[in-house]
Formats: C-alpha cells, structure tokens, sequence
C-alpha cells in the first residue's frame, strides 16, 4: 500500500528520510523494473529481460531477482546483498504525482510535483532523534542537498521510461524480440520453466541491415541490446544462489 | 485445356466473397512478401452497389483464428474495427425441458483428458452417486465456469491468437466485410469492380467464359467464384445446379433478427452466444462490445410471425412496437453439387441450413481454404479438383445435418408440434439414427469420426449428448471404466484449471477496452 502525499515544506519540515530502509521495499520482489540508463549497473548481476505488464500487456524491462513470485535472492539476512541497489529502490519513497494548478495566465494546468509514500518504512516523522535519517528541508525550508538528490534519482527514472518506451517501439519493430524459454532444475530436483520473460533473437539482430545497425548505434539502443544479452548469463549465478540458499535450509 | 488459372474472378461481396478472394490472394499472390511482384493469380471480385449482403453472420468459430493469420490480419485490428468481442462456445437454454434451470454448455475447449481415455464413461458412472451432479461440461471443462462469469479466454499479455482458453469470435458482419475489402484491396491486391452482374457468357465446352456486367461489360476469367448469397446466380440461375431441400430434418424456415443497445458502454459483454429454445424455434443472443444482436428462427409450419415476434420482444424484455425487425427467409438444404464446370459457389449460394452452431462462416472458411489450397494449375486438372472438392462437401454438409439435428431429437419439450415432430424418426437421418444406436453403449470417440474432413469433433457430440442428459449403459460395456486413478487425476486437474483460470482472467469488458486503448504483442 502506498500513501503518496505531495511534499510541502512547512508541513513536512520535521520529516526525515532513513535511506538505508529503502531497500526494504524490494524484500518481495522477484522482478524490478529497470531503465535503460541502469543497464551496464546491473548486467554486472542481474538478468535484464522484458516481460509484459499484466495490466496493458506492454512490454517492460526488468531485472530478475528471483525466480517465482515474493522470491527476492538477493534479499538475504534482512539486506539487499547486490553491489548495485536498483533505481526504483534507490527512489524510495519518493514518487512524482500530477495537479491541477491554476494559473492566471494559462488557467488549469497539470504539474508534476514530488510526493512521498507516508506508509514507508524510510519516513522518520516528527523524530527528535536527529541522527536517523536526513531532513528534507533545512531550518530555512530550503531543500537540502539529499532531497535534492532524490529528485535527481525520480529525474532520471521519468526520462527512462520515455527511452525505454522507444528502445521497445524500435525492438518491435525491427522485430528482434523472442521469448525466452529456460527450463532449471535445482539442487533438490525442483524444475521450474521460465514463462513470459522475452530476450533478444540473436540471429535476428545479426541479420539486420546496416543502416538499421547504424540508426540502433546512433540511439545508442545497441549498446543496451548487447548489455542485456551478455546479462542473460546472470540467470546461472542467480540459480547459483538459489541452489545456496536450499542447501543452508 | 492446358490454359493455366491465371483469372479468378469473384462475384459477390459480403463476408463469403471477401474471404475467398482474400485467401486465394494471399496465397497466389506474393504482393504481401514483395509489393513489387507480378501476381501469379490475378483475382477480381465484383460487389453490386445495389444488393445488401444478408449481415446476420455474427458467430464463429475458432478457426477464423486461421484464417486471419492466413490473410495477414492482425487481431488487434481485427477487433477494434469489427466490433468484435470473444466467443467460447453456446450456453443452450430451455432445450431439454424448457424450465428456468435447465441449460447446458457446448465449450470449445476439448474435455480434460479426452486424448487419453473416455471421461464421459467416468463421469456417467459417478451419475449414480448422489454427492456427484456436477454437469458433464464443468466436470471436464474449465469452460463453462469462465462463461457464467463473463470472463475473457485470455489477458491482455497473451499473444494475439493465442489463447488460455480455445475461443472464437463473436463479429457485425457488415463492419467484417468492409474490414475484409479494404485489406483485400491494400494488402492483397485483389482489383475491385463494383457494378451489377446480369448474366454469364458460356465457352463452347459449357465454361462461364465471362460475366455480364451493366457498366463494365463482360469481365473474362478462367474461374467463377458464386458468391451472391441466397440468389446463387451463377450455380442455381446459369448453371441450373438443383437444390437438396433439409427441411424434412431441419425445420426452420424464417428469422427475425434485432439489435438491441446494453444499458451502458461498460455492460458485461457474453463470452459466448446464447440459445434458447422457444415453443417453435430459438433465439440467438451474440453479445458485440457495442450492442447484442439477438433473433429468432422458428418453423412457420409451427407458429405465425405475429407469435414469433411476441416471443422476441418477450426476451428482450421491450414491446414489439418498439423493436424494427429485420426479417430473412431460410430455406433449409442446400445445392446437389457446389462446383460444376468453371464454377464454384461459397457462402449462402452454396447453401444454408440455420444458425445453429454458426456452421455458415466456417463453411465459408473451409471452401476458401480448400479453392486457395487446391487451386487447379489449369483446366485439364479442374474437373479432379470440383469432383474433390464436391465429395468434401456434401460429407461436410450432411455432417453438419446430423449435429444440427441431434440438438433436436434429445429435447424433452413437447409445448408444440416441432419439437414431438423433430424427434419422430422419419424426420432423422439414417446415419444419426446408426450413431445414437452406438451410443447407448459407449461414448461418441474419434473412431466415430474417422475422415480427414469432419466438421464437428467427437468431443461436440459428447457435450451435446450429456449436456442434454443422454445416458450410455457403460455397465453393458465395462472395458470402459478401468482406470478409475486417471479419471480422478483429470477430475481433480479440471478443478484446479477452473480456479485459476477463474482468478486470472480478465472480464469480456475488461479485456476488450484494453485491446482497444493498448493492444495485443504478436508473441
């Protein structure tokens, strides 16, 4: 659940954000979104394919953190244990909202402003304590430099899902999408089949034309559609770890 | 004789006339793969602007999946501009004894296990037990459960013609025509004449040589695809090819057909077509995203139109002043032959029984089908071609008959003379007659169906039979009921389908306004 109320800095000048707790948000998740911008971060350990939303059916980036649902392997002794912490967790618990505004000049307007998850566990409210998490604003009700940060991080994912939304539109079209079947058997006999994951179709992408080749390099699309393939190979440190964690039980 | 078949000319629009162009278009001509090609096979279709097409053919079946991959569709067009919505078989109200509870489902997904061994011995068999009274359709099928919820056959993130469930399309045939005509003519390549066809021109060995046009002058081709509806102009008027009359077994003679708004645009839509019988006759219920169409055949030896349009405005619930009826005359049977010389009929041209289980659009499809893939190379090899295609077709129809018919002769109803009249065995062909005979002693199985050109599978029969409360004596003919470990593994298996698929899908509505706004992925 989520309680997003617009950031205001009278209201919400003793609120303090405990960043450390963002990844908590993660402990349940088996895929996370991801954005273009976040590929060669996370190819170094994570598995990026695509899958569709189940509300539009449109296809996402994501990477995979586990293999069934609520199944997160790099959640471990209550931490995340990954060298890079995903965007949407850094972002925690910060989301950007639409208002109408009035304006004289242009009336109604809709206008992005910042809200903050009130059910997170990262918000300190009203905390006396001022050495558990970082204030939003400083005694002036000026932004102080973490908040600042965080809108960097909400900056970066906005524009991520408009290039992602035409890496995808440009993977369409040049039809270079396959889905990805993977049947994994675990220590303990256990089989699962991969199911509604889609990749890159090798041979596909190698049949390309020269001037497609070229228009995916300029938009540096090629870049992230060698990074993803060349993740495809975490899927074995993450059965890896999953065959670990049977065999401590 | 040796002229290769370089001309083929379709005359006739309407969902009969554009499927057959499209299919022989598509696969004749490379104009889809590579626009710079020359056609191989140039096809013409000529559509009066004067004559309507008849336009009540809402109902499909699965294989229209098929087809439009055939003819290079997507899906996703296909349902936005078609007002079309899903399909998953016939809820059959009021056929067995007329009462407020009494239907059952003929689903298109095959009963759980049916490759493997004869799960409607099993289940007649648990008949006998008091604590076992589920039907025969929700104890093998996930199906029925999914329809008496309004629940599509798939997500949003299913593949366009994939499915969770087997479905077909519930369709305005009006909008499917103009949809099929403005991709036979940009993608296709078929050459459009519209203009009226008067009459046809013999060669000196009985071929049409050309057709008569009334502006266009005679338009030349080397094959003549009948396609102008119940008036059969080429098959029936030139060629004389006489009728085989089915009103003996099949009664229905007379349609009134209306469109009825739903209260809201986000009305529940029916995932599958509604039958319920009436004193002389029935009335269809096909629910579209924007309206349902609904209407009644019924036996004018029975009943008068007066009655019948009572009974129609009954079931909708409105007056019959209210209601603008559309009224079409069914003559039940259909022509001795559908390919004579130069010239093959498809669609209402060739024949049309009744609604019933919407076998008119597949037999539209399986015609197109069988011409595109058999398409003679010359006329030296047509005449093999038209006797195939002929005894393909006359199976294909009197197969049909009996499935038709067998809705009939298990009804219970005796309010009026059709239905004490339907079940009398003179109005029962033989061969229906030899199958209910097998069947009183083991289930319809695949054996029954033996060629490659049956319509309706064994499994069709299944459902019609137990749905309307048929029972074979399995304990005349116990081999059947020996592996009672298989039958609960597959009883169980269709529960645990029947609740997912009930926690997973989407509602008709949902699904349909999310085509609309995002679409469907090709994979």
């Amino acid at each position: 659940m989520t309680n997003l109320v617009a950031i205001d800095n009278k209201i919400h000048k003793n609120v303090r954000i405990d960043n450390k707790k963002a990844e908590l948000h993660g402990a349940e998740l088996h895929m996370i979104p991801v954005v273009l911008s976040e590929f060669s971060n996370l190819a170094v350990q994570y598995p990026i394919v695509l899958t569709k939303n189940g509300d539009t059916g449109q296809f996402t980036c994501i990477a995979m953190l586990g293999f069934k649902p609520h199944e997160n392997l790099f959640w471990q002794n209550g931490q995340w244990q990954g060298l890079y912490l995903p965007l949407q967790i850094q972002r925690q618990p910060f989301f950007v909202g639409n208002v109408d505004v009035e304006n004289s000049v242009e009336g109604v307007k809709s206008q992005q402003i910042v809200c903050v998850d009130f059910d997170s566990p990262t918000v300190v409210e009203n905390c006396h304590d001022k050495t558990q998490g970082e204030p939003l604003f400083t005694g002036d009700g000026v932004e102080t430099e973490f908040f600042q940060q965080a809108k960097t991080k909400i900056a970066q994912l906005l524009q991520g899902e408009v290039t992602n939304q035409h890496f995808i539109d440009n993977l369409k079209s040049l039809d270079l999408l396959q889905p990805l079947s993977v049947q994994i058997s675990f220590v303990n006999q256990e089989k699962t089949r991969l199911n509604g994951l889609y990749t890159i179709d090798k041979e596909k992408l190698a049949a390309l034309s020269e001037a497609n080749v070229y228009a995916l390099h300029q938009s540096g699309f090629l870049e992230a559609i060698y990074t993803m393939i060349a993740s495809l190979g975490q899927i074995y440190a993450l059965i890896d770890k999953k065959n670990k964690q049977i065999e401590e039980k | 004789m040796n002229n290769p078949i370089k001309t083929v000319v379709v005359v006739g629009g309407g969902t009969a006339g554009w499927l057959t162009a499209g299919q022989i278009a598509a696969r004749h001509n490379q104009k889809i793969t590579d626009p710079s090609s020359q056609p191989i096979v140039n096809v013409i279709l000529i559509e009066s602007p004067s004559i309507p097409s008849v336009g009540v053919g809402e109902g499909t079946w699965p294989t229209m999946r098929s087809t439009l991959i055939d003819l290079g569709i997507s899906e996703t067009d296909f349902i936005r501009e078609c007002d079309a919505s899903f399909k998953q078989g016939a809820k059959f109200a009021k056929w067995v004894d007329g009462s407020d509870d009494d239907f059952y489902y003929h689903p298109l997904v095959l009963p759980q296990g049916f490759a493997k061994g004869d799960m409607a011995a099993y289940w007649l068999a648990n008949q006998a037990r008091p604590s076992q009274n589920k039907s025969f359709s929700n104890s093998v099928c996930f199906q029925e459960a999914i329809c008496e919820q309004g629940l599509a056959p798939k997500t949003i993130r299913t593949a366009e013609f994939s499915d969770v469930a087997n479905y077909a399309y519930h369709l305005d045939a009006g909008k499917f025509s103009a949809f099929l005509k403005k991709h036979c003519l940009e993608k296709l390549g078929v050459t459009y004449i519209s203009d009226d066809v008067t009459g046809a021109n013999s060669a000196d060995n009985g071929d049409i040589c050309s057709v008569i046009t009334k502006n266009n002058g005679n338009i030349c081709g080397d094959l003549f695809v009948d396609c102008t509806g119940f008036s059969s102009l080429l098959l029936a008027k030139h060629y004389q090819i006489p009728f085989v009359d089915c009103s003996d077994v099949l009664f229905i003679d007379s349609a009134l057909a209306v469109q009825i708004p739903y209260p809201d645009d986000q009305s529940a839509i029916a995932s599958h077509t509604i039958s319920t019988a009436q004193e002389a006759g029935w009335i269809w219920d096909i629910g579209l995203p924007s309206r349902r169409g609904v209407g009644h055949v019924y036996s004018s030896r029975h009943t008068t139109e007066e009655k019948a349009k009572q009974a129609l405005a009954d079931y909708v619930g409105k007056k019959v002043e209210s209601l603008t009826f559309k009224k079409i005359p069914i003559r039940s049977g259909h022509r001795e032959k559908f390919w004579h010389k130069n010239c093959v009929a498809v669609g209402l041209s060739a024949g049309f029984l009744e609604p019933l289980e919407a076998s008119a659009l597949v037999l539209v499809e399986l015609s197109a089908r069988m011409i595109s893939e058999q398409l003679p190379a010359n006329r030296e090899v047509m005449d093999i071609v038209a006797q195939r295609f002929n005894e393909t077709f006359l199976y294909r129809w009197d197969k049909i008959i009996d499935f038709l018919k067998l809705h009939y002769i298990l009804s219970k109803r005796s309010d009026n003379a059709f239905w004490t009249e339907n079940r009398d065995p003179q109005t029962i062909p033989q061969s229906l007659q030899d199958l209910m005979k097998l069947w009183r002693y083991r289930s319809p199985a695949d054996l029954d169906f033996t060629s490659n050109n049956e319509v309706f599978p064994a499994a069709s029969y299944q459902y019609v039979l137990y749905g309307m409360g048929f029972k074979s004596k399995y304990e005349d003919f116990s081999p059947s009921l020996n592996n009672w470990a298989f039958a609960e593994q597959q009883f169980a298996q269709n529960k645990k389908m029947t609740e997912q698929a009930i926690a997973n899908l989407p509602s008709n509505r949902d699904l349909i306004n999310k085509i609309k706004q995002y679409g469907f992925s090709s994979m």
